[in-house]
């Protein structure tokens, strides 16, 4: 079918080693393109937000019911690991900030070299956390191999919280702490996941060219997600590694 | 499975009542002078004031906004195609004001109102009778002030006594509801609720069970008995009669166990107690042959007391076969003499 | 080069028979599976809501024809409570929440503005790929075992029930982003796609509502993405916190749910309450009364919203101040709404009243919402709705609200725009006899069972006490009816596809964009990107040879 009576506006390559951006048939301007796109974004962004939102209510609400439960859980997490993984996460976001820069001032090698950094990031991160994890396995605190045997009513025995030590005896509902970790950290994970596998898609987009001074949206859309995975860390990191 | 489409109501409860003998219902409710509410039995009469005004607020808008709408429609509905509108006026600020004001008042009384009656519910007044009503499911159990009987499915207060409830739940969501009463409480389990209310009228009420709480929500059912202070000294909640334990068993089970055991070998959640017990080639009522697991290894057992006795107190000791994955709710205080009692009404079934 | 609208537009007001519009430029299974196009998008939605309904129909009636005896005329109690909670799941998640938005929204939102698609057309594309995931868990979910929590799955039944939770669990994850997908579209539409001269408060009342819902949509959704996330885990790793045997609370739940589910309530109403606006101006060829209050309602029921939820939990023990606030501020929802009903009333008032079909659920729907909304005003009273809260009582408030209100503005909206979409006329006298049907039998329904409620009959009960017996049957009977009523619309609708007469280009007699463009319109909306320079709904410029020229 035609577009009988619209152009197509064309952004130019600034050179030869990249390409050209149409813009979407029903946007007039490129301007407007972006703003779209950005306003979407930011909206998504507000999403998620409110998702890890529900994750805090309950959050909050628990250690307000049973504060030495969260107090001791607290301790049995190693703060320094988490720690460390605050800086990765606060550096990987520079190198991100400054990838979206390169984009914008049409640095290709650079572009690739941040976002390759940004993604070693994500690795050493995951990499902590799984130590970190592993660490709580061994301990009974959760038991990874046991998570999904359920929970055994007439003994009161819930499969992945053994708590062989006996570090969290004498408070109520250990596995509470824990559970709680559990969960946000596992879906924090998957965004860092999510995040890592978006700039990846970036390189290679950036490889061939894509992003310049005339078009780098995608590039400044997963910096921002990728700043929303760091932020929701920092409110992680305080909240179950400094709470005692 | 159409049948029962065609039954007359009338016979089709009778067949209720035979077939759902813990719930046996009260006699209907009559309705207030007003025909909308079940008689007024307690102290809330606030709330019968608010609904009955709100009812008139309804009616009068309802009657307003419909005859706008019929007057309009006829009067300037279109007759050729070119018509255009009567008047194209689209603000008039004191009619705005007028329908934004009115309402907002009359909210607000109904606001008011509301709450006050619901302060009235919330506070207990002192000396209350103080009972406990404990809901699973689908039953209910009640324990009266400074008395070791406790009674199922049926409920006895004093007219004119106050009576305050505790309420448990051992394990879902449920909820006490009196409509006579004009109460209603939820009973979550891990926390304890309150409701209370004073019963000025002496008969039968309703009580329900009305949060969702899985298969026989519906027949989660008690007879409330409002009777007269010499009635109620006379304990009526205490039948049990020593002289026959297999009667007294047999309430028991209406109102705790047939909600999962039949009787005539019909699996429900529970195996039925057919052949729990059996009658030997001389007559004699001897243990039947029971497969159980026992810690996950199937064994093969012979019914004697203590294994029901055991099945009522820790009936995951032993799992009866081919019910394994369905669990029984412990019912660990259940008075000696009544769990006798029920075994000897199961001993009745034997050879049937 | 641009048109003024609405000035006499010739490519209107010529038919060009045969030329290409949305429906013919393209044809075979991936141009449609794979389209961008808003109103194909939009068209696909409508088949699949449709179905959505009528299988939440099916499951009614069968409720309906269960309630015939007390002790409960075709199944166990276990199957009726899994029959009862699909229809409910089935209705508001597969049905009234996407719905208008995502049929009658996406057909209509961009012609309103001007624009030649949606935002984000893919996103939108994805939406509805959510929408039809979603379906399909929930399908899988029934062959799972089917699910019996009732739509609320309160916990910590819904943690023990043996049935497929977690499949229909996420099977509401799904549809929740597509929610919300459909929400952040509309508002970067409205934002950043208005055609020149379209300011905000020349925007028509449906883009406004559909506005105010998208806002409700991306806010509150995620909350319920959660709640539904937190109860799968509950079932897959016993996380705890809504189980009472592992120290967790059932009532933060109760919490979580009407945080979401009460502003869902307005996700599903507001839409309706733009279409109602929209129609009650058209059919009385007259401009709304009170344009500007109508459309900031709407922000402000937004708003509200967020913070009533706990109207339903009147029972569960709140604290005393916890239920003052929450009275209080649920009334205070009531004041915008009574706004807008007489606003449109007054519209109506001296209007050119047109008494065809989309009219005539219009009306239908300003007489049953009155009713439906009075109804939860009774609710938000403290005392009355302890004694009424999970009686039938409320259950006719919300079928008022749900069915007589928002499917009934709903078929308003499809009749409204059938001949837009297609070209063609349904048969209107069919169209007015069933709409008297639907209307009948919808009241012969649920009247009742205000009656019943208000005399104590629990909902969700599979079998009751006999003295509700005769409310039971009248509410039988009217299902019945109004199941009639339904099958006769979707009958005459089918059949105009195949057989109905052309519709004209401008069949009502609006003036809003949707009108300016052909009828069916094509691929990118408008032949001339239009500009607006009159006020909205300003029946002064109405070209009424548009409403005689046949649809090409
Ligand atoms: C789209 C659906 C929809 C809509 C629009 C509404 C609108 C309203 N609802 Fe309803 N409601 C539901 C869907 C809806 N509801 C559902 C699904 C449930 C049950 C969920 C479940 O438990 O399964 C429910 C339950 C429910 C309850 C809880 C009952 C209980 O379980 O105990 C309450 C209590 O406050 C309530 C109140 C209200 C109020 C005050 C409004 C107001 O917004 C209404 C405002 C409208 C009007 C006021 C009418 C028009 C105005 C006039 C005619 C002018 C005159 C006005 C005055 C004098 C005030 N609703
Ligand atoms: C949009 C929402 C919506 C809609 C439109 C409806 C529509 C209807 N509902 Fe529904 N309902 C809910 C949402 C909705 N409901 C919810 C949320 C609940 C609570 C669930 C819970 O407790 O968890 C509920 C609960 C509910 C109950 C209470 C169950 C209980 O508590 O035990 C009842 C009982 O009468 C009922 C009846 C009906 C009827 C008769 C219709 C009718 O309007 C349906 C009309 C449609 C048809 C009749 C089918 C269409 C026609 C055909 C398929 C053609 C063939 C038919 C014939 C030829 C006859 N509904
Ligand atoms: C919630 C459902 C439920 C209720 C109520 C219930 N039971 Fe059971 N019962 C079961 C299930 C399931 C089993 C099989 C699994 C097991 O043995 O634990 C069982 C097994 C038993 C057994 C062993 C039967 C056999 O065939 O070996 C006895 C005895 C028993 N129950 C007695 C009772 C008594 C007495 C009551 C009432 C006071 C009662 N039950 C109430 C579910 C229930
Ligand atoms: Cu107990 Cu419903
Ligand atoms: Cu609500």
């Amino acid at each position: 079918m035609s577009h009988d009576g619209h152009h197509s506006v064309v952004i130019p390559a600034p050179g030869p080693e990249f390409q050209s951006h149409t813009v979407a048939h029903h946007f007039d301007t490129p301007v407007q393109e972006f703003q779209s796109a950005k306003l979407g974004f930011w909206l998504f962004l507000a999403t998620e937000i409110l998702l890890f939102g529900g994750l805090f209510a309950a959050y909050f609400y628990y250690h307000q019911m049973y504060h030495e439960t969260f107090h001791l859980g607290g301790q049995q997490l190693d703060w320094w690991l988490g720690a460390l993984n605050t800086s990765v996460l606060l550096l990987s976001s520079w190198t991100m900030a400054m990838g979206v820069r390169s984009a914008q001032t049409s640095q290709k090698g650079k572009l690739l070299m941040y976002c390759g950094l940004t993604v070693l990031g994500a690795v050493i991160f995951l990499v902590i956390k799984f130590f970190e994890y592993k660490a709580k396995n061994e301990h009974g605190l959760i038991e990874f191999a046991h998570l999904f045997d359920g929970y055994n009513g007439a003994t009161g025995q819930l499969s992945w919280f053994t708590d062989h030590d006996g570090v969290m005896a004498g408070v109520p509902h250990g596995h509470l702490f824990f559970a709680i970790y559990l969960t946000m950290t596992a879906i924090h994970g998957l965004h860092v996941i999510i995040g890592a596998g978006l700039i990846v898609w970036i390189m290679k987009g950036a490889a061939k060219g894509r992003f310049h001074a005339g078009y780098y949206l995608p590039v400044d859309l997963v910096g921002l997600y990728w700043h929303l995975v760091d932020l929701i860390w920092i409110f992680l990191f305080p909240l179950l590694y400094l709470v005692s | 499975m159409f049948v029962n489409l065609f039954q007359d109501p009338v016979n089709a409860a009778q067949g209720v009542a035979e077939s759902v003998p813990q719930n046996p219902h009260a006699p209907a409710q009559t309705i207030d002078a007003w025909g909308q509410l079940p008689k007024l039995a307690s102290t809330f009469g606030d709330v019968d004031g608010l609904f009955y005004f709100t009812y008139a607020v309804c009616i009068f808008f309802f009657v307003l906004i419909f005859a706008a709408l019929l007057y309009s429609v006829i009067k300037w509905h279109r007759k050729t195609y070119d018509q255009p509108a009567a008047s194209n006026v689209t603000h008039n600020t004191p009619l705005e004001v007028v329908w934004t004001v009115i309402p907002l008042i009359i909210v607000m009384v109904m606001f008011a109102w509301g709450f006050k009656g619901s302060l009235d519910m919330t506070n207990v007044p002192h000396g209350a009778r103080q009972y406990k009503a404990t809901a699973k499911q689908w039953n209910w159990t009640f324990s009266y002030p400074n008395d070791p009987v406790q009674s199922y499915g049926e409920l006895w207060l004093e007219v004119g006594k106050p009576a305050s409830f505790l309420l448990e739940s051992t394990d879902v969501l449920h909820a006490f509801y009196m409509p006579s009463m004009r109460v209603k409480r939820d009973v979550v389990p891990g926390r304890y609720q309150k409701v209370w209310f004073q019963p000025i009228e002496k008969g039968e009420y309703h009580l329900f069970c009305a949060e969702y709480c899985g298969d026989d929500h519906s027949k989660m059912y008690a007879k409330v008995h409002v009777v007269d202070a010499v009635e109620y000294a006379k304990r009526p909640w205490d039948q049990w009669d020593d002289n026959n334990p297999a009667k007294g068993g047999e309430s028991r089970y209406k109102a705790l166990c047939s909600s999962c055991h039949s009787l005539d070998g019909t699996p429900l959640t529970g195996p039925s107690w057919k052949g729990l017990f059996v009658k030997d080639a001389s007559g004699a009522i001897v243990g039947g042959q029971r497969d159980v697991f026992v810690g996950g290894v199937k064994e093969t057992i012979t019914v004697d007391d203590a294994y029901i006795i055991e099945s009522i107190k820790n009936p995951e000791a032993k799992k009866a076969a081919g019910h394994e994955k369905n669990a029984m709710t412990a019912f660990p205080n259940l008075p000696d003499r009544e769990i006798h009692g029920i075994i000897e009404f199961m001993k009745t079934l034997a050879g049937k | 080069m641009t048109t003024n609208v609405p000035a006499v537009d010739t490519h209107v007001a010529e038919p060009t028979s045969g030329r290409k519009n949305f429906l013919n430029c393209s044809s075979g299974f991936m141009s449609w599976a794979g389209t961008l196009d808003h109103k194909r998008i939009g068209l696909m939605y409508l088949v699949g809501v449709s179905i959505a309904f009528l299988c939440g129909g099916l499951f009614a009636l069968l409720v309906r024809l269960h309630l015939w005896s007390p002790e409960g005329a075709l199944f166990a109690n276990a199957d009726y409570n899994q029959i009862f909670t699909l229809h409910g799941a089935f209705m508001v998640f597969l049905f009234v929440i996407p719905a208008i938005p995502g049929s009658l929204g996406n057909m209509v939102l961009p012609l309103m503005l001007g624009a030649k698609d949606v935002a984000l057309p893919r996103l939108n594309l994805l939406s509805f790929y959510l929408w039809c995931s979603g379906a399909v868990m929930a399908t899988l979910a029934i062959i799972l075992g089917g699910f019996d929590t009732g739509w609320t799955f309160y916990a910590p039944y819904s943690i023990y029930t043996d049935k497929a939770v977690v499949s229909i669990g996420l099977g509401i994850f799904l549809l929740g982003f597509s929610s919300i997908f459909t929400g952040l579209n509309f508002i970067v539409t409205v934002h950043k796609l208005r055609a020149p001269g379209l300011t905000w408060f020349r925007m028509p009342l449906f883009v406004w509502a559909l506005y105010a819902t998208s806002i409700l949509q991306v806010l509150a959704t995620p909350v319920l993405g959660i709640t539904v996330l937190l109860v799968a885990f509950e079932r897959l790793y016993n996380i705890g916190i809504f189980d009472p045997r592992l120290g967790g609370d059932p009532v933060l739940f109760e919490h979580f749910f009407w945080f979401y589910s009460h502003p869902a309530v307005y996700i599903m109403v507001l839409p309706a309450f733009g279409i109602v606006s929209e129609l009650v101006s058209v059919h009385s060829r007259k401009p709304l009364f009170g344009y500007k209050l109508i459309a900031f309602s709407s922000l402000a029921i937004a708003i509200i919203s967020f913070l009533v939820w706990g109207h339903h939990m009147f029972t569960s023990g709140q604290s005393t101040y916890a239920m003052f606030a929450f009275s209080f501020l649920t009334f205070f929802v009531a004041i915008p709404t009574a706004i807008k009903e007489f606003s449109w009333v007054a519209t109506i008032w001296k209007g050119s009243i047109a008494l065809n079909s989309p009219m005539l659920y219009t009306l239908a729907f300003l007489i049953i919402f009155a009713i439906g909304g009075l109804t939860g005003v009774i609710l938000g009273a403290l005392n009355v709705d302890i004694h009424l809260h999970d009686t039938y009582f409320v259950v006719a408030h919300f079928h008022y609200v749900m069915m007589g209100s928002i499917a009934l503005a709903f078929f308003a909206g499809l009749h409204h725009w059938w001949p837009k979409m297609f070209g063609v006329m349904y048969n209107e006298t069919l169209a007015k006899i069933a709409c008297g049907i639907i209307f009948i039998g919808f009241n012969t329904t649920f009247l009742p069972q205000f009656i019943m409620g208000s005399r104590g009959m629990p909902r969700r009960y599979a079998t009751y006490v006999p003295e509700y017996a005769p409310y039971h049957h009248a509410s039988t009977i009217g299902a019945v009816i109004l199941g009639l009523g339904i099958a006769l619309m979707v009958y005459y609708l089918v059949a105009s596809l195949f057989s109905g007469k052309r519709a004209m280009q401008n069949q009502w007699g609006g003036v809003t964009l949707d009108w300016h463009t052909p009828t069916p319109p094509p691929l990118e909306n408008f032949d001339h990107s239009p500009s607006v320079t009159t006020e909205v709904y300003d029946y002064s410029v109405l070209d009424l040879e548009t409403t005689r020229t046949p649809a090409s």
